[in-house]
């Protein structure tokens, strides 16, 4: 028969994990708001500068430039790992980790070698542990990711392309879909893909008008486009920052919801255990005075 | 009433700015231009510096430091993209002060180090000027 004692300890213990993970599971609802927030005012930045590409790249016909010229051959590439500073949050980090290795193994079996830039703790304890050394790492950004974070990852990118050290370059972060889904993907961040200076020019909210560009519209786009790079990476950055604490929550929330169930098992096993006692008590006390009256 | 133009100033951060304008005078890569109404359509590439707006009978106007970007015209409506901006009365300038120190330092430092480590040299300047522009604009206020 288990021990009261012991059943009411375990009873404690998990009451109090539920506390915390109720807790955190708040937090994380909080913080998502906040985070979706800071999506929503990137929006209108975004919007305008679509606009303005989509604008430029009319008049800039077959438009040349080092970020969107593919290069012939692949031999190296840069992978952008973003993950969590913090654990607790499900599958969050480990489908990013995944996936990262999955297309690194599958890069190097074409023979391609990958860099790697590790954003978050825990993807820099995971390759540390893999014994994989990242070009570069940031930590402590992923909760509240900043532009001049983006730009000083997107810059160093952007050089490497121009310089021809790099033929490609990838990040792999959460996308946000909605508060209780995120989804691990990868996107092209260089070459830039045609279709987003091409595309989009017809439906580009039907504007027909004759523009002027200064100094000219090759030098607009020029500087238009490390631009457009460093907001992909920002909003990358902000994605994951938001789905992190959707994963969060959802992680807790189970977590929570398990032991609740728990309690009331353990709870049941507690009342039986007593019943069980009392009812061996009186059975004792019972035949202890029977065994009087008979004497 | 004069006619007006929609100013909005926006960074990847958050909105700046939104009002309907008499002017805007912006810093470009070639020098400033002023914009009026009925301009014609327009991108340029802004450098850092001051941008100011004048409304209310050209009588008010309003300072803000923008660190480069760009500026769209179109139908009386301009479009600042700026990789930051800040509106003159926001600007902390006791930290804009220190950090112009720092970017300083850094600069001279850089200077100093053989030419293979100067990778950061350009980002440093950035910094250092936006710094200073802000401080500029700090200025302005009345």
């Amino acid at each position: 028969m288990p021990n009261l004692r012991d059943i009411k300890q375990r009873i404690v213990s998990v009451q109090s994990t539920r506390q915390i993970t109720r807790t955190m599971e708040m937090v994380a609802t909080a913080k998502i708001k906040r985070a979706q927030e800071k999506i929503e005012a990137a929006r209108p930045y975004a919007f305008a500068m679509m606009e303005v590409l989509s604008n430029v790249a009319r008049y800039v016909q077959n438009a040349t430039h080092p970020l969107l010229e593919e290069h012939a051959e692949r031999s190296r590439i840069v992978v952008v790992t973003i993950t969590s500073d913090r654990g607790m949050c499900g599958a969050f980090n480990s489908n990013i980790l995944r996936i990262t290795e999955d297309l690194m193994r599958g890069e190097a079996a074409a023979g391609v070698e990958a860099d790697l830039i590790a954003v978050g703790k825990k993807a820099i304890g995971y390759l540390r542990y893999r014994g994989i050394e990242p070009i570069a790492s940031y930590r402590d950004i992923s909760d509240k990711p900043t532009f001049a974070d983006a730009r000083a990852i997107a810059t160093s990118i952007i050089g490497r392309y121009s310089a021809g050290e790099i033929d490609a370059a990838y990040v792999i972060f959460n996308r946000f879909k909605n508060v209780a889904e995120q989804k691990a993907e990868t996107y092209q961040l260089l070459p830039i893909e045609h279709k987003v200076v091409e595309a989009d020019t017809e439906e580009a909210v039907g504007m027909r008008a004759e523009y002027l560009f200064e100094p000219s519209a090759a030098a607009v786009l020029e500087h238009l486009l490390p631009t457009y790079v460093e907001t992909l990476v920002y909003r990358a950055l902000m994605e994951s920052a938001a789905s992190e604490q959707g994963a969060r929550r959802t992680a807790m929330k189970s977590a929570t919801d398990n032991a609740s169930e728990m309690i009331t098992t353990l709870t049941r096993s507690y009342n039986r255990a007593r019943q069980a006692a009392i009812t061996t008590e009186i059975a004792e006390i019972v035949g202890g005075a029977a065994a009087l009256e008979e004497a | 009433m004069a006619r007006t133009l929609l100013c909005e100033i926006v960074t990847p951060e958050k909105i700046v700015y939104t009002n309907e304008v008499e002017m805007v005078i912006a810093p470009t890569l070639d020098g400033e231009v002023g914009i009026l109404p009925l301009h014609a359509p327009l991108v340029t590439v802004l450098r850092p510096g001051e941008l100011r707006v004048r409304y209310n009978d050209n009588k008010d106007v309003e300072w803000f430091a923008v660190s480069g970007g760009y500026l769209q015209v179109h139908e009386d409506k301009v479009i600042v993209l700026a990789d930051a901006a800040e509106h003159a009365s926001r600007i902390d300038v006791e930290r804009a002060r220190k950090a112009k120190e720092l970017a300083s330092e850094r600069m001279a430092a850089m200077k100093e180090a053989p030419l293979m480590e100067r990778e950061d040299m350009t980002e440093c300047e950035e910094d250092l000027k936006w710094y200073e522009v802000q401080l500029q604009v700090a200025e302005r206020r009345s």
